[in-house]
Parts: C-alpha cells; structure tokens; sequence
C-alpha cells in the first residue's frame, strides 16, 4: 500500500509526512474502498452473530476447528471486528486527510479571482476576430457578457483583457459529499452510542413501563449509554391480527395509550409492522406476537397464581406452518406442592381445538389462525424446581402427578384433570382458564443520531449531483489594437465534459463578438488576420489508427 | 374486468413482450452483422413494440393484484427488463448515438424475462405487512432505475474491454511500438498538456463517441460507459438511503448488515470505487473497467443470490 518501504532512515518527521502522503493519495483511498467491499462480502456469505446466532452455532458445531479459527478471526462478526473498524478508521483518516487540502484549495479559489493568462493562444480552445469595437469597449462589453454567462470575471489590470471562470459547483459539491461521508458516519457513531434497543411482551390490557427491570433478556446498549430509562409507559388495549388464506400475515397492529411517567395518557396510537410510535426519544416497533391465557389456579380454596400466561411456540419441524405449533407455558409454583415439594404446571394451548382434534384424528396439522373453542392440555410436575426464572420447564427432579384438559372460561381440578361445573371445588386445587388474550412484542430503543444521519445522507446526495454533472471551465479574453478596432482573442478550456464546451465555447465567442460591435472586415492592405477559429488539436480529434 | 382476466392479460403481454425482445435482439445482431439501416429500423420498432406489451403486462398486473405492481422477483425482472430496453433505445441509441450496444441490452432483458418467467413466477397476490409502505415503493423504484442503468453501463463496459483489445491487436498487427495516446482510452489523455492544465477529473478528452462508426472507438465506449454508471450512481445512492429509511420504520433500526443491505453497501462502494479509479492515475482505463465489472458483478448477486439463496429479513421479498 504506498511507498511504505524507504531506501534510508527517515527522521520521525519524514516519517510522518510519508504516511499522510500516502493517506492522501487516490490510491490510498481506491484500495480501502476495495477492502471494505471485500470485507463486506465475507459478512454476508458467513453467519453473523449479531444477526443469526443460532446459524454460527450450528456452523460452529459442524466446522470445530474451521469455525473456531474463523470466530478468532472476527469472520462470525465482520461489522464488529477491530480489523473492520481498522479499515474504516483510515479510510476516514485518508478522507479527512484529502478534504483539508482540497478544502482549502477551494476556499482560496473562491476568493481569488481568476487568474490571467500569459498565452492565451496555447489553450485547447482558441479564437480570434477582428472586430469593431476599440479594445477597452470590447473589454467592457465582454465582462457583461461572460457575466450574463454566469462566468466570475476578473479584469487585468495591466492591459485590456479578462480572465472568467465557471463550475466551481463540481469542486464545492464533490467536497460536500464527502464531508458528508464524514458527517454521516459521526452520527452513525453518536447514535449506536449513546443508544439502545430492547424487546418487550405486553399483553392486552396490560401496561409497561419504561425502566431497566422491564425488559425481555438483554437489552443491547451502545458504549456511552448513559442508562436513563424514561419512565414512560405504554398500555396494551388490543391486538389484533389478519391472515390470508393461505397463512401469511395481512395486517397486524397494536392499538395502544402512551403513557406519562405520571401514568396519565398522552395519546393513543395503533403501532403496525411499518407504524412505529414515537415518545419522549424512544421509537416503539410491532415486533411479533403471540396468545397469552388468562389462568387462576387455586390450591386449598386460596388462589395460589393469576394472570396472564405469555407462550412460546416450539419451532415447526420441517413442512408444517409455524401457526399449526401449539403454544407452550408454564406457572411455576414453589413449595406449592404435595408436603412442600415445588409443583409446576405446564400448558399447551391449543388457540383453535378444531386443529387438536384434527391432529388427533391423524390428519394434516392445520395452522391456527383465530381464536375458536381454544383449550389448555396442563400437566402438574412436582418436585425440586431449578429454575424459576424462564418460562420453560426443566423436568429433571420433577415427576408428573397428573394432567389434563381445560376450555376457556372452564375449571379443572389439578389432582385429576376432570373438569369441574362452576361453584364445585373439586379437590381444593383447580385450574381455571378465564380468557384467552394476545400479547404483542414490541421493540423500544432509542437512536438519538437518526437526524443527524437522515440530514448527512441528504446532503451525499445532494453533493453528489453537481460532483457528478458540472464542469469547471476557465475562458481568457483579451483585445489589442488593430487598425480601426481592435483583436478579440478568446482562449478557453474545461476540466471536464470537453465536446459540451466546444460549442458552449462558439456560442461564447459569438456572444462576445456580436458585443464587441461584430465582425469587422479586414483593413484594406493590412492583410491582418481575418475571422479564425483554430481547429482542435490533432489529439483530440483522433479517433481511430 | 376481474382480476383473474387482469392475471391472464398481464401474463400474455408479457409473453408478447418477450418475444418481441428476441425477435428485435435477432433485428439488432442482423444490423451489426450486414450495416442495413432498414433491419436497424425495423429492429427499432419491433423492440418498441415489446416496450408497449411489456408496460401493458405490468400495469396489467397492478390491476389484478390491485397494488403497485413490484412487489417479488417476477414483478422486478420484468420491470428491469423493460427500463433497460429504454435506456438503450432513449439514453444509449437517443443522447449518445450509439446503436451497436441495444442488441446487447435485448438480450439481457431477454435473460432476465426469461428467468423470471421460469423460476421466479407468482400469481398476483397482495403483500406481507412488511412490504406494505410508502418507502418500500420508492426505494424499489429507485433500485430498479439504478440497476437497470447499472446493467446498461455494464454492457457498455464489457464492450469497451472487447473494442479496445481488438484495437491494441490491430495495432500490434501494424507493428507499432509507440502507441499514440489515444490509444484506448486507456492512457491519459492530457499526457502532453501544460502541467497545470491538467484537469485531475474522471473525464476525457471527448465525451461523445464517434458519430458516424457504428461501433464507437474505445475510447467512445470507456466514456460512454462512465457517463451511464455516473448516471445510475446517485440514483443507487438514492435507493439506498430510501431503504434504510425504510428499514428504520419497519424494523427500528435503519441499517443493520442484513445480506440485502450489505450486497447493495458492497455495490454502492464498487461503484465508488470505479469512479475514483477513473481519477486515479494508472487506474484509468482498462483497471477501472475491470472495477466496474466486478461491480456489475455484484449487482447481479445482490438481486438473485440474495433475494433467493441468503436468508435474511428481505428475504420473504421473493
Ligand atoms: C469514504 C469513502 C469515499 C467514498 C464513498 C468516495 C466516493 C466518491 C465518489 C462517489 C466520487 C465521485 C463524485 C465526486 O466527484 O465527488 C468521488 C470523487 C472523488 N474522491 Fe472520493 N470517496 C471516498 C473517499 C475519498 C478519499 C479518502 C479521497 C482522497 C484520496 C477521495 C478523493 C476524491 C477525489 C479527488 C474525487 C474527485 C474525482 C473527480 O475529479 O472526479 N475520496 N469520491
């Protein structure tokens, strides 16, 4: 990469400035840019951890020594490497590099005028006529035109010529992009910073609030997360979900209050998949969805556990919809059991039984896709519960006592599993389930750099056009003393887009002569030089051996 | 009507479509092998007419699905196939005169067709909710008017690589040692001028080709080639933004490395670096060509491979 190697001992000065040199130079630049794109490729074709773990475990367990050689590396999270961050790092370090001096370069080229010329007669475009006006006349009419031309103009002062200029926009918007770049990039680094994102399950008619307690597992937090939580809530008052035939999601939306950290409601809003809501700085996404069964169960006449139950789905074996899954759960009960063992229940639930009964008369599995007649299957363990936390069960130390089935709005006596007529005690510990609820999970995060990113990736854009379709173009006019009138001589010449500026170059030079007083016909005798455009050099209008 | 006879329309148009395409490819070959101005024309209108069916079958199916009608693969392809039939027919042969390029176009919407119409084919039908935004709209429009000039600046590129070979063997042919500076494209124009003339800029000498050769001069081609990608560049960087906009309404967070946004990062970043590289001495010419390539290259992962092989959050955009 660049002359990094050197003949001789370089004092640290030297040194340094070898490596902004080579910072600064286009190669430089083209090779890092080629990297990243590099770089990126391995990102997508390797499982990434931040956005399928599940995918590099099981790369990791197929390929142990493969996988881990490649985990060291950094390749299971590309984005994240400190070799990613390395090549971004000096790409915008050679980005910085570059734009000072451009920078500068512009600011002095904004404010100086253009310069004169010595030979206007050596540019790539030239031409000279004689014309009526005397040269300070034709001076002055030329300025107004190449003016009229949005030209800068800048008079000699030493003889009567003109130096004008054009398309600074090309320099101005090429440097606009790329500070842009940089501009995008910080806000990028503020926001994922200072920001986090979380998931959260609300059940209907359930409220959450804002704070650190309240989230689903871990909460993914930038480096310079300050960890204010806000303290807003968000009550959840309907879910409600549409289908196609077919199974896929039509349509699903969260009908929700937002909440003050006083509790008092700010507005209601219906969250859907491309509807976040928005509040205090947070941004509150419809994640997924899911059943969560109303259950009370009683022990001894007392109730021992009431309240919404949130399920999970096993993942669907491989040709059956994941809507054919029935929902699992579990109520952990501690030292609720038989001589003070813990019991726990768990529960299958079956949101649409007609799909059970089919399942059970060895049909086809069906996907559940509203709510009818759902039952609860429970099973009762008991023993030494390990885990109280989560909401599946490990039944190592645990025997089951007994199971069962239950309907919504129906009560089961958990010694038997026979369902009980309303009022009936049963044994004393019962199973109700009152109702059956939805939950929506949302995620909340905040990204505070999101304007600041927005506003930098309108401005790439907008520097980008004039980067991209003006031409900075410099035009020189001088008039000497010729006979009755005098000589207009016109040079010119474009940085880019030259075929353009060979007629905008004639059209110029018409413009100029006709203000000039026209074309003045040669002097009698004088044999000056008549009307004389020079054709282009040979170079440029070769275009084949 | 119903949608149903919508369906069948929309199906046969394309069918239409497609074999006008095949038959104004064969028109355009025919013309680059014998030099007729009547095949050319009647090539010509042929393909126009192609254009016509091909709107008709997706307007068509906007009606039978009753939604804009780019919504999975199959829409795409056919859309893409017809933006790229005129961009050739209005930007390659109308504002750069060149006709020897729209054969190759043709062909490539012919490609494309024809692979959507035999793998990626869906009947209308209405969209997942993730789909279903105002942003998603925009942001595929875009991606599709970049990727079709994209393709167009591709082919312009492979032509490019084939004409100036051909010229450096006729060249080595004649036994010339020195080349002219011209020679290519390939070399700095402005070797010979004043030091501080020099312009420092992606561009040449000339930006249009040659009028009158039906196939343009190598270096009419590295130009022309420039001049589309330098057009499709910030309609891509547009299409981008659109989707991270869009990403951050639907999923919280505006970019997130799923394979989708990083094969069109990657995209994005190749053809930054084509446009450098065409600034960059000793990467001007055939260097940058090459970086284009591997551009278009990528292109064509980021709408197949990605959309139907890695799995990720577009990935029910099939
Ligand atoms: C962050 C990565 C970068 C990206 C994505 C990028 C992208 C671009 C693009 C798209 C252009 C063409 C439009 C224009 O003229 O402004 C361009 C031009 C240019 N870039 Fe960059 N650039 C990057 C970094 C750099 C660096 C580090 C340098 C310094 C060597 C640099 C120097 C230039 C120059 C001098 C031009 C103008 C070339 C011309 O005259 O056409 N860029 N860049």
């Amino acid at each position: 990469m660049g002359p990094v190697s050197a003949p001789q001992r370089l004092t640290p000065r030297q040194s340094v400035a070898l490596v902004w040199r080579t910072l600064r130079s286009m190669r430089t630049a083209l090779i890092l840019l080629l990297m990243i794109a590099l770089a990126s490729v391995a990102g997508s074709l390797l499982p990434q951890w931040p956005n399928t773990p599940e995918r590099v475990m099981r790369y990791r367990a197929d390929h142990p020594v493969w996988g881990t050689f490649l985990d060291r590396a950094g390749l299971f999270d590309v984005f994240g490497s400190w070799w990613f961050v390395l090549l971004t790092t000096l790409l915008f370090v050679s980005l910085v590099a570059c734009l000072v001096p451009r920078t500068r370069a512009l600011w002095r080229a904004l404010r100086t005028p253009p310069m004169q010329a010595r030979e206007i007669d050596a540019f790539p475009r030239y031409a000279q006529v004689a014309v009526a006006a005397g040269p300070d006349q034709v001076i002055d009419a030329a300025r107004r035109v190449l003016r009229r031309h949005r030209f800068r103009v800048a008079r000699d002062p030493s003889r009567p010529a003109l130096a004008g200029e054009k398309g600074l926009a090309r320099e101005i918007g090429s440097l606009g992009f790329h500070w842009a770049l940089i501009l995008l990039l910080t806000g990028v680094i503020y926001g994922k910073g200072t920001g986090f994102s979380g998931l959260i399950a609300v059940v209907e008619g359930q409220t959450w609030v804002d704070a650190e307690a309240n989230y689903d597992g871990t909460i993914r937090a930038g480096r310079f997360f300050d960890g204010d939580f806000t303290g807003t809530g968000l009550r959840l008052r309907e879910f409600r979900s549409d289908f196609q035939r077919t199974g896929q999601p039509m349509d699903f939306v969260s009908r929700v209050d937002l909440l003050d950290p006083d509790g008092s409601v700010t507005r209601r809003e219906d969250i859907r998949v491309n509807h976040p809501a928005r509040i205090e700085g947070l941004w509150i996404h419809q994640s997924s969805f899911g059943w969560a069964p109303v259950i009370e169960v009683t022990d001894g006449g007392q109730v021992a556990a009431s309240g919404p139950v949130v399920m999970d789905r096993d993942p669907a074996p491989e040709g059956v919809v994941e809507f054919a899954m029935p929902w699992r759960g579990v109520v952990k009960l501690p030292g609720a059991g038989t001589d003070g063992l813990d019991r726990a229940i768990e529960l299958e639930l079956w949101p649409d039984s007609r799909a059970l009964t089919a399942l059970l008369a060895e049909q086809e599995p069906q996907a559940m896709l509203v709510e009818f007649d759902p039952i609860i299957r429970f099973s009762v363990w008991e023993g030494a519960l390990t885990d109280l936390s989560t909401n599946r069960l490990d039944t190592t130390g645990l025997d089951e006592v007994s199971s069962g089935i239950v309907g919504a709005g129906r009560t089961a006596d958990l010694a038997d599993g026979a369902a009980l007529a309303a009022g009936d005690a049963g044994s004393g510990a019962t199973i109700s389930f009152t109702e059956l609820r939805q939950y929506s999970v949302f995620q909340v995060g905040r990204d505070a750099g999101v304007p600041l990113v927005l506003a930098a990736a309108i401005l790439v854009l907008v520097g980008l056009l004039p980067a991209l379709y003006s031409s900075r173009r410099k035009v020189w006019v001088r008039a000497d003393p010729d006979g009755h009138g005098s000589l207009l001589r016109v040079g010119g010449l474009a940085m880019q887009r030259k075929p353009q500026f060979e007629e905008e170059f004639d059209r110029l030079v018409g413009a100029l002569v006709s203000s000039a007083g026209g074309r003045r016909a040669p002097d009698p005798g004088a044999g000056g030089p008549g009307p004389e455009q020079r054709e282009p050099e040979e170079h440029e209008k070769v275009q084949t051996p | 009507m119903t949608d149903l006879q919508w369906a069948r329309i929309s199906n046969d148009a394309f069918n239409v479509a497609l074999f006008a395409y095949i038959a104004a490819m064969v028109g355009y070959f025919a013309h680059l092998a014998f030099k007729r101005d009547a095949i050319w024309q009647t090539a010509r209108v042929v393909a126009v007419a192609g254009v016509v069916a091909n709107i008709v079958s997706i307007v068509a199916r906007g009606f039978a699905a009753d939604r804009v009608p780019w919504g999975n693969m199959y829409e795409y392809s056919s859309l893409l196939a017809l933006l790229v039939v005129i961009g050739a027919l209005v930007v390659v042969e109308g504002v750069y005169k060149v006709r020897s390029l729209t054969g190759f176009a043709l062909m490539f919407s012919v490609l494309t067709m024809a692979v959507a119409v035999s793998f990626l084919y869906v009947g209308p039908g209405p969209l997942v909710p993730a789909l279903n935004s105002y942003w998603i709209k925009i942001h595929v429009q875009a991606a599709i008017w970049g990727s079709s000039l994209f393709a167009l600046g591709g082919i312009a590129t492979i032509a490019y690589l084939v004409v100036d070979r051909v010229e450096r063997r006729s060249l080595d042919a004649l036994g010339s040692k020195d080349r002219p500076p011209i020679m290519g494209g390939a070399l700095d124009l402005d070797a010979d001028a004043p030091a501080d003339l020099v312009p420092d800029s992606a561009e040449d000498v000339e930006t249009r080709p040659a009028k009158r050769r039906l196939v343009p001069s190598a270096a009419g081609l590295d130009r022309l080639a420039y001049r589309i990608i330098a057009l499709a560049f910030p309609i891509w960087t547009f299409a981008v933004i659109a989707g991270a906009v869009w990403a951050q309404e639907a999923w919280g967070r505006y970019w997130g490395w799923d394979p989708k946004e990083t094969w069109s990062f990657i995209t994005w970043v190749i053809f930054a670096g084509y446009l450098h590289a065409r600034a960059t001495n000793g990467w001007k010419g055939r260097r940058a060509a090459f970086i284009a390539l591997v551009g278009f290259a990528s292109l064509l992962v980021t709408y197949y491979v990605v959309n139907l092989w890695i799995v990720g959050l577009h990935s029910y955009a099939k």
